[in-house]
């Protein structure tokens, strides 16, 4: 006789867990899938930039403006110099709500210098005549462009007869970039404010000053008296993250599970595995090796996400308590959708048979994405109570809460979740090993819930 | 005193309204080569499969190597009729992962999956991918995979079905191999000169139920001969009803492919007189008692609207 060793549950259980994270994550698939597309995809956006900023060409030209005040022209010149567009773009940049709490401003500074370089000559005409001598020169290309202001358009209340709006006429070549034209629709635009505040005798630099919107500093006081800053991002992205982070790890996983039950089943290597194993261990091993996957993807981009918030110094937004719930909540996560996926694969014989019967929970999944807004904005309202205590959709709905804002939520509703989330894992798991231990010898028609609802109290 | 490998008591299985399994009682000899022999759907996969304990019996018991039939599985190989293999693993991978699930030792697993290579010839399989491999070649890893472990008890179920005659001849002599190492073999098979040639215990199932389960010794005294072959020296087919017309004789019919008369002998009637009266009526080649074959039985058993023995089929 061979010298045996006893195979314990333990060891058969390591054995299919091992193979099963072996199979998957050292696969040219996975490294691809997981590791090096994201990679491949910062790169493309980084390099989408760099060609950008190489096929930008110079501006360099003259634009005329046509204005019989001769005031225009002058105050376009100013803010058609490179420093001033760098100063706009600049300034429209830290007015966007997000890069606000950015530290540092580096995104509008970086942004700024992808400009091309800028040489514009301004030229003013007066007279109005020289229409279309100039459009000539447009369409020949000797021109970057031609803007014609009425004089009426410097009046305080620039209205035509019927009351609308008057406006200026720029003409520019068809091979014009969008992004020139862009640049140069709003320069004259604001030259023609200038001049206009100029007609009625008032320094714009002042005038602007006075009419700039101050920027607010919001400060949350929680029910104790502490006081902490607001942070957009934090109120609404980082909810979002947190629990799509928690969906990619158990998803990616259990739709492994899901395939590789229904091609052990097609492949016939079921009923070897289960001459050596019982279904129990088999669904054990499977699930263990899959929560690896799932651990190896949720640690990776966990930390990758932690590490880019430390680098924009909001690392204090993640406490060391919320992680630990994270991660209590991935194995609620990963349990419910494991069992399911690694049922419903036992009991279909192909991918198509397995979405009809995925599909009522993965409605119930959906859940947390659709109310995502309502819960981060509002963690201890009731759409947020109610949403949390449905399963299996409680560990994500429960992230949400737990990372959104700086409300805290009730401790007791954090405890009742995970005793009640944990009770349906049991349940779960319990009716998922039933369907599994049928499931994994039966062949042909799949069966319907009802069926399925049979086995669990077949088996 | 012979022990059984396997023990099956009053042992049912139902599937909805199908009754699979009725009340099947069963000893398998420790060191026998037991042929599970039945027409197409008898009940001889699920029986195997509650050997195995794949699946559980609705009522009465299963013991296997004297304990229940979980806590032998490492003792036990089990070839399935449906087989598979994980198609993208490697040969050697695929059959160390198979014996650590038997539970033998990472030491020496690489030198025990070689010997087997060797043993039925696929050595430079080791590498390859399971998908590579042509379809006897897979069929012969997964025999191996059955075996790994040095198992007291091997099931193979329709273990030739889909291999050439060449592969067929080399598991044949590893299952005969296995047997004379001492090992309990059930064989379960619905071709019946397979199991002739290799069994020396018969269990026929029919319809869920056991009906024989006898020693190849004992079916040959109990099944006893009735026909008499006479190949008369003058190949003639008239001779046929001379000899038909021999006391005891219930009837003659001409063979043309073997020239020669196939007589039936009455119950009451002893073959030896009935040789010696032909022998006596007319110059004779050759006369013999026709050997029962286990087809014979089976018929008999079974009944005549049994598919041809050389069809495929599950049990």
């Amino acid at each position: 006789m061979a010298d045996r060793m006893h195979a314990s549950p333990m060891r058969r259980i390591w054995t299919i867990a091992f193979r099963e994270f072996r199979h998957t994550v050292i696969t040219k698939g996975f490294i691809f899938g997981a590791l090096v597309m994201p990679v491949v995809m910062f790169a493309a956006i980084a390099a989408i930039g760099m060609l950008i900023g190489m096929q930008m060409t110079p501006v360099a030209g003259t634009l005329v403006v046509i204005d019989e005040s001769g005031t225009v022209a002058g105050f376009a010149a100013e803010e058609l110099t490179p420093e001033q567009v760098a100063k706009d773009m600049q300034d429209t940049l830290k007015r966007n709500s997000a890069l606000k709490s950015w530290p540092g401003n580096d995104v509008a500074q970086q942004a700024t210098a992808s400009l091309p370089s800028i040489d514009v000559k301004v030229e003013s005409v007066q007279d109005a005549t020289r229409v279309d001598e100039l459009r000539a020169k447009v369409q020949d290309g000797s021109l970057l462009g031609l803007a014609i202001v009425s004089p009426e358009l410097l009046n305080a209340n620039p209205k035509d007869a019927e009351g609308n709006d008057l406006t200026y006429t720029l003409i520019v070549p068809t091979r014009s970039a969008p992004r020139l034209t862009g640049m140069l629709e709003k320069s004259i635009a604001k030259a023609i404010v200038k001049a206009r505040v100029q007609r009625v005798g008032t320094d714009y630099t002042s005038l602007q000053a006075l009419l700039t919107l101050p920027e607010t500093s919001v400060r949350r006081m929680s029910t104790e008296g502490a006081e902490a800053d607001e942070n957009a991002i934090a109120k609404t992205l980082l909810p979002m993250g947190f629990m799509m982070l928690l969906w990619i790890a158990t998803f990616t996983s259990g739709q492994y599970l899901l395939t590789t039950t229904i091609e052990e089943k097609a492949s016939k290597v079921m009923e070897v595995l289960l001459s050596a194993v019982s279904p129990m261990e088999l669904l054990c091993g499977k699930i263990v090796g899959y929560a690896m996957v799932s651990a190896v993807m949720l640690g990776m981009y966990g930390a990758l996400g932690i590490a880019g918030l430390s680098a924009a110094a909001m690392g204090d937004l993640v406490s060391p308590g919320m992680l630990i719930l994270m991660l209590v909540y991935f194995v609620m996560a990963y349990a419910f959708v494991s069992t399911m996926m690694a049922s419903v694969g036992s009991a279909v014989n192909d991918l198509r048979e397995a979405q009809s019967l995925v599909t009522p929970a993965m409605l119930i999944l959906m859940l947390p994405i659709m109310l995502w807004l309502p819960i981060s904005e509002q963690p201890n309202g009731w759409i947020a109570t109610i949403s949390s205590f449905i399963p299996p959709a409680i560990p994500f709905v429960m992230v949400l809460r737990v990372t959104a804002s700086n409300e805290q939520i009730d401790t007791w509703q954090v405890v009742l979740s995970l005793v009640w989330g944990f009770a349906w894992v049991g349940a779960f798991i319990w009716g998922g090993a039933k369907i599994f231990r049928v499931g994994v010898l039966m062949q042909g028609k799949p069966p319907s819930p009802r069926e399925l609802l049979k086995w669990i109290r077949m088996a | 005193m012979t022990t059984s490998a396997v023990n099956l008591r009053a042992v049912w299985k139902r599937f909805g309204k199908t009754e699979a399994v009725r009340g099947i009682d069963l000893d398998v000899p420790d060191g026998s080569l037991t042929g599970f022999i039945g027409p197409n759907g008898a009940g001889k996969s699920t029986t195997i499969r509650m050997i195995m304990s794949i699946i559980h019996p609705d009522e009465g018991s299963v013991q296997v190597l004297g304990a229940d039939a979980i806590s032998a599985k490492d003792r036990i190989g089990y070839l399935p009729e449906e087989r598979g293999l994980y198609r993208r693993m490697r040969v050697m991978e695929f059959l160390k992962f198979m014996a650590t699930l038997k539970g033998l030792p990472a030491a020496g697993l690489d030198a025990r999956v070689n010997a087997w290579l060797e043993r039925v010839q696929l050595t430079d399989a080791s590498k390859k991918r399971c998908q590579e491999l042509s379809k006897g070649q897979q069929q012969k890893v997964q025999f191996i995979a059955s075996v790994i472990h040095d198992p007291e008890l091997i099931i193979l179920d329709e273990p030739f079905s889909g291999l050439d005659p060449v592969n067929a001849r080399l598991i044949n002599r590893l299952i005969r191999d296995l047997h004379d190492a001492g090992r309990t073999i059930i064989f379960s098979t619905h071709v019946m000169h397979q199991a002739e040639q290799l069994c020396d215990r018969i269990v026929l199932i029919n319809r869920g139920e056991k009906i024989l389960d006898a020693s190849m010794t004992e079916i040959h005294a109990r099944f006893d001969p009735r026909t008499v072959q006479v190949e008369p020296s003058s190949h003639n087919p008239a001779e046929a009803s001379r000899l038909g017309a021999l006391p005891g004789v219930e009837r003659a019919q001409w063979n043309p492919e073997r020239h020669a008369a196939e007589l039936t002998i009455a119950r009451d009637v002893d073959p030896q007189d009935v040789m010696r009266a032909a022998i006596a009526l007319m110059p004779v080649r050759t006369v013999e008692l026709r050997k029962t074959t286990l087809d014979d039985v089976f018929v008999e058993l079974v009944g005549e609207a049994m598919p041809s023995s050389e069809e495929s089929g599950n049990g």
